[in-house]
Formats: C-alpha cells, structure tokens, sequence
C-alpha cells in the first residue's frame, strides 16, 4: 500500500518500474524483484509495503475480532461463519452470565472466549502475547490446578540459530529421542518424536530406502552407521509458504515456529516439506501431570490440541533462553553442536568454516540450517 | 538512472544463500544479552587459552576422589607394593594404544603423584589434562579447541564452556561402549504395518 491512503493494492501490469526492474534483475529470483535493481523512484521502503500487501493484504493491520468479522463475504458464508463462532460463544456467554455458576466457571469461559477470538501470534503486539500467554497459563490453572511457566520471548537481536551434527560421532544410542520427548511435552500414546536416527549401511551412502530408523538391538552395530534428521528450520522454508492461514513462519532468528492455536490441520506443510520434519496430532497429545514440562513457550512445548501440526522448534523455550536444546545436552557423543550463527566466535561458526559440511538436499534451495560433517 | 548496489536482497531479509546472509548479519555483531553463566550449576571451571582461543573447562583436581596423591603416595613405589599396606588402585587396567605405546608412566611419573607428564617428561598440570592427550590426538584436539569435537556446557551462549577430554573418556579405557539404545518405539511399528 502506497502512502497516499489508498486501501487497495495496484498490480501495475504494465507500469515501467516493475517490469525493467524484474527483467534487469541478474538474481535469478523473480518473486518479489530484486532490491538492488530499484529504481530510486520506487524507493525500498514503498516497495516492501506493496510487498506485503500484495501477500497479505489487510490482516495484518487487523486482528482478533477484526480478521473474522471485517471481512467483505455474501450473506450464506458470513451465516456460516457466524453460526460456528456463535456456537461457541453462546456456549461461553450462558455460563458467563449464569448466576448459578461458580466464579471460576465464569472466568473458564471469559478466557475461553477470548482465546477463541484471539489473532494470528504472528501479528501480535508483545502486549498481546504477555496476553494470551497470561490466559492459557490461567486457564492450564483452572483446568488443573497446577501452574505452569509460559514465555513469550521474541527472537533477540544478533541472534540466528544453526545446528551440526556429526556422523562420525553418532553412535545410535537415541538419548536425544528420549531427551526431546521429555522435553516438548510429545504425546506419549502416538509415540510422536521429532527426531529420528537413521542406521546406514556403511559404503551405501545416504540411502534412506534402506535405513532403519526403528532399530533395537546393541548400538553401534557392525557395519553401520547413523545420522539424524529432524526439522533443519530452513532459511527458505517450503513449509511456510504453503500454509493457508500462515500459520507457520520463520522467526527473526531463523526458527520455524507454528502457532497451534491457528493451525487448521491441513498438512500442507508436511507434504511441503523434503526432510519429514513436521508431525501431526491424530489424537488429543497426552502427558502424564508428573511427566509435564512446566517450562514451557507458547511456540514450543506448551501443550497441543489434537489436529495441529507440531515439530522440533530446537526447543525455543531453551534456545532463546541462552541454554541448548535439550538433545544437544542430551547427546552422551559430542555429535551435536548449536549456536549462533551470526556470533563469528561461536563453537557453530568454527564448525561451518573448518570442517567439510554438507546439507541434504541442498540442491531444492531450502537452505536447512542444520549442516552435517565429519571428524 | 542510479542503481543502489548493495548486498543482492531480495525483499527484506531475502540473500542467496544463507552463506550470504550469515556473513553479511554478522559483519556488525554486537554479542547477546543472554548468558551460559546461570546454567553452569556448582562446576568449577578454570579459564583456558590454546592458539588464540579461550574458554571455561572443569576443574579436574577437586573431583579426583583421592588428590593429592601425595596423601598416600609418601614414600617410593617400590615400598608401597609391599604386602603389609592396603591395596590401591587394582581396579585400573589401561585398555587404551597397545603395551608397546603406553604403560602408567607414559602419564604419570613416580617422583612426582601430583602432576603428569609430557612425552619429554615436562610437567602437566592435572587440571590441564588435555595437553596430555592432544600429544597424540592431534585432529581431536585441534576439533575441540573449535567445538567440532566434545561437548558445551550450560548452552550456546557465551561465555563458552566445553567438558574436557576426561570428562567423557576415562583416560584408562577411553573408547565408548556399545549399549542398548534409549527408547523403542512401538507405535511406529504398528503404524508401518
């Protein structure tokens, strides 16, 4: 959106501007043209305006209530919608106004209420976030009777977070499995696990057809050996750009996150994405009380619902905390190192530049974060 | 008709490849505002510089169950083997190089229980233990002063802190088991079906 207050956003087709800019530009890349080839008349900032209205228009200047109800719609989806939000609302209205009802039941349907009509965490302001981390906090209290810690840490400055691992180290011993399930709150009845431990044969490569990364026998075995895969949090992650509601994105320090309360459960990200990274709940998650990690984020390891998309987040709740994740901790080998990418010091960095790494699939131009080398 | 030249960005945050972006964000780092400090718990740590590096290592005296080694070790090797005093150290068989490359005293020297030493019989601290091993295991030393070898303490943050050799390997038998694996899941057995 230019600045002269126009609510709408022009495609331009045949204005001059765009169209040398997106024949000149030598990048390769055609979304979005390049910014180096602008023209001064189209300055960086008017540009990147245009940018994101032309992909997301209007939601991001609304929230809440706003993204569902000011919305252009004929007369049967605006029924429809209202319909399913009533439902819930009248559910939430009747005991809120109840004189009959206790004054926690009261506060259980206000938050409930708020929850259900709460934006994308995507476009909140920090005020917002405190917000709804406060109520689900709450609400974990009520339901419960048991408190937990919920953060909404933003991604800090100077930070940019990559991962290495090291196959010639990996003995198979899966601590990081048991690690990362005890750590993210996964549910125990589907066995959901983020990472996984792929046994190879040694002389055959990277040859996933004919790994096993279900093994139970003593580790290392002969003649083998083993890798683990999990969410690379892409620098161009395919994952995002598929979601429908945007759901899922990159952080300002290169996590992929998802907010749960706005996945719809479509899993298009995990058709989207080449490394199996993402996993699905087919079942309510469940976690025994005493089992429950209380150290939680609201992007990472609070608890999910059932039919929402979760993944390896390189535990959030740690990681913008300074500490490592927990399968970097756990790892009895040494095969793990994190860090930050951006710090020229960093024990990550020293990786990147002095051993030979390599990514899988690099050639799909998704830029994993997550880099694989050898001693 | 001017063209900005700057990095080639494509929209905000947009670089050719997360080489370019890692390189070019780092240009102007300003360090964090996190800390590894509160998660180092109760270890002591001893500050270490080898080439131009430095970080935190454990302190290794304070958890060696019986240092000084002088306590016991007061007189020649030769009179404490004598049948008469309490057996010590029985439990010790060095499964690490062959017979022909190691023995007790290719680290320890009988003058002196209280420190090790080099090949060339000049003394190494117990705390820096280290240097010890780097004499041989020169590409595992080089990897750990990095970070490509061993483990962090605490988290990425810095500062940094790194677990030193004998906190993974006992410097007797130094090579990892083989053990069963952590966990085995079921379900995925099932689902696969």
């Amino acid at each position: 959106m230019s600045d002269d207050g126009k609510k709408w956003f022009k495609l331009n087709l045949n204005s001059k501007h765009k169209q040398e800019s997106s024949s000149a530009c030598g990048c390769g890349k055609t979304s979005g043209g390049c910014n180096s080839h602008q023209k001064e008349d189209f300055n960086e900032e008017e540009f990147f305006e245009a940018a994101v209205d032309a992909s997301i228009g209007d939601e991001r200047k609304k929230d809440g209530f706003d993204q569902v109800f000011d919305v252009k719609m004929n007369r049967r989806s605006a029924f429809k919608k209202l319909t399913a939000s009533l439902l819930i609302g009248a559910g939430a209205v009747t005991t809120s106004c109840s004189v009959t009802t206790g004054k926690d039941d009261k506060e259980k349907a206000q938050i409930d209420w708020e929850e259900q009509f709460k934006g994308n965490y995507k476009l909140m302001t920090d005020d917002e976030k405190s917000g709804t981390v406060d109520r689900l906090v709450r609400s974990y209290q009520l339901r419960t009777g048991k408190t937990i810690s919920m953060s909404s840490k933003n991604a800090a400055e100077d930070v940019l977070f990559g991962y290495a691992f090291n196959i010639s180290k990996c003995q198979g011993y899966m601590d990081c499995v048991s690690a990362c399930v005890e750590e993210n709150n996964q549910d125990r009845n589907s066995q959901m696990q983020y990472i996984r431990i792929h046994e190879m044969d040694n002389g055959k490569g990277f040859n996933f057809n004919e790994a096993d990364d279900n093994y139970y026998h003593e580790v290392p075995a002969e003649g083998h050996f083993y890798m683990g895969t999990q969410c690379f949090h892409c620098d161009n992650p395919p994952c995002i750009e598929v979601c429908p509601v945007q759901a899922t994105w990159r952080e300002d320090d290169g996590l992929v996150v998802v907010d749960y309360d706005w996945c719809v459960g479509c899993r298009y990200c995990m058709a989207a994405c080449p490394y199996d990274g993402r996993r699905f709940n087919w079942s309510k998650p469940e976690v025994p009380e005493e089992e429950m990690n209380r150290n939680q984020h609201y992007l990472g390891n609070r608890m999910r619902k059932k039919g929402v998309v979760e993944k390896c987040t390189f535990c959030v709740q740690r990681s913008r905390a300074g500490k490592n994740p927990a399968c970097v901790e756990a790892c009895p080998t040494g095969a793990r190192v994190f860090g930050n990418l951006l710090d020229p010091k960093s024990t990550i960095r020293w990786v990147l530049e002095n051993k030979k790494v390599f990514r899988l699939k690099e050639d799909l131009g998704t830029e994993p974060k997550f880099w694989y080398y050898m001693d | 008709m001017a063209l900005f030249i700057s990095s080639c960005k494509h929209q905000e945050n947009e670089y050719h490849s997360i080489t370019d972006k890692i390189e070019a964000k780092s240009k102007d780092y300003h360090g964090v505002s996190v800390s590894s400090e509160p998660y180092f718990g109760d270890i002591d740590l001893i500050k270490i510089s080898e080439d131009g590096q430095s970080f935190l290592i454990p302190e290794r005296k304070g958890n060696i169950k019986s240092y000084a080694c002088t306590e016991c070790h007061t007189k020649p090797l030769k009179q404490m083997q004598s049948k008469d005093l309490k057996k010590a150290h029985w439990n010790i068989s060095i499964k690490h190089a062959g017979a022909n490359t190691m023995n007790c005293i290719t680290c320890h020297s009988s003058n002196n229980m209280d420190d090790l030493h080099s090949l060339t019989g000049s003394k190494i601290d117990f705390n820096k233990s280290y240097k010890l091993c780097s004499q041989c295991h020169t590409e595992q030393f080089k990897d750990w002063k990095g970070g490509a070898h061993g483990k962090q303490i605490g988290g990425w943050a810095p500062p940094r802190a790194s677990l030193t050799c004998v906190n993974c390997h006992n410097p007797h038998n130094p090579a990892f088991s083989s053990k069963w694996p952590a966990r085995f899941n079921t379900q995925k057995i099932k689902e696969r079906k």
